[in-house]
């Protein structure tokens, strides 16, 4: 099992800026946060911009592997997700903090991401000149 | 006897505060939506005022991909079960 302890956190961010910063903080289902977020992600990748997303606190969530539709049909934001990189969305980053506090791995999540800590993610910020915040 | 209704992610610290405080001896916990992270191990300590008298919502887990993660402590109940807690105290609240 690879845990993101075992991996080399970043201390700067390494892939150069996007245009457009997204930070998706809300988890998958009990609110519309993180779709309105992944959303905007895809609207704005579609228009060519370059996007790169944060993933804050119970964000995280959002890459959870196994989530499904809800009892009611209700679609979850996981297809949103599979899609990113159709759309050229690679660049993901996840704060490390957030991950370690809730016990997730690289092996839990759907996607590769790169863990920041909270110096690197200080500097995402800083780093783009736009950033929404979800 | 209540059964308390919690939708809320342990990220959301005070409402779990809140609840602790409301939480009575014969009450009962039930997590629903977005608590049902909380049943997670890395969060056993949001639950630690709640020990022993705490359930999670079986069909909420697996929408989040949590069915397979919940801490033993806790018990998953499913729609009928719900439906059972209702029957077996006097008053629902809910905390969102």
């Amino acid at each position: 099992m690879t845990t993101f302890s075992d991996m080399e956190t970043v201390s700067d961010v390494e892939t150069v800026p996007q245009d457009l910063l997204i930070v998706l903080r809300h988890p998958p289902h009990g609110s519309q946060w993180l779709r309105e977020g992944l959303d905007v992600a895809l609207v704005a990748a579609a228009f060519g911009q370059r996007v790169g997303l944060l993933f804050q606190g119970d964000g995280v969530y959002a890459l959870l592997k196994g989530q499904q539709a809800g009892a009611l049909g209700q679609k979850g934001t996981h297809p949103q997700i599979a899609m990113l990189e159709m759309y050229d969305i690679d660049t993901l980053w996840a704060s490390e903090t957030a991950l370690a506090e809730r016990g997730l791995s690289a092996d839990d999540l759907m996607l590769p991401v790169v863990p920041l800590n909270a110096e690197a993610v200080a500097e995402c910020f800083a780093l783009h000149p736009h950033a929404l915040i979800f | 006897m209540l059964l308390h209704l919690l939708n809320r992610s342990p990220q959301s610290l005070s409402v779990y505060r809140e609840l602790g405080e409301a939480f009575g001896a014969d009450d009962h916990l039930l997590l629903i939506e977005d608590a049902c992270y909380a049943a997670l191990p890395s969060a056993s300590a949001a639950l630690e005022p709640f020990e022993g008298r705490v359930s999670v919502l079986a069909e909420d887990l697996a929408s989040r991909g949590l069915a397979e993660r919940v801490s033993p402590a806790i018990a998953v109940v499913d729609m009928n079960g719900f439906l059972s807690l209702t029957e077996s105290h006097q008053r629902c609240v809910s905390w969102f």
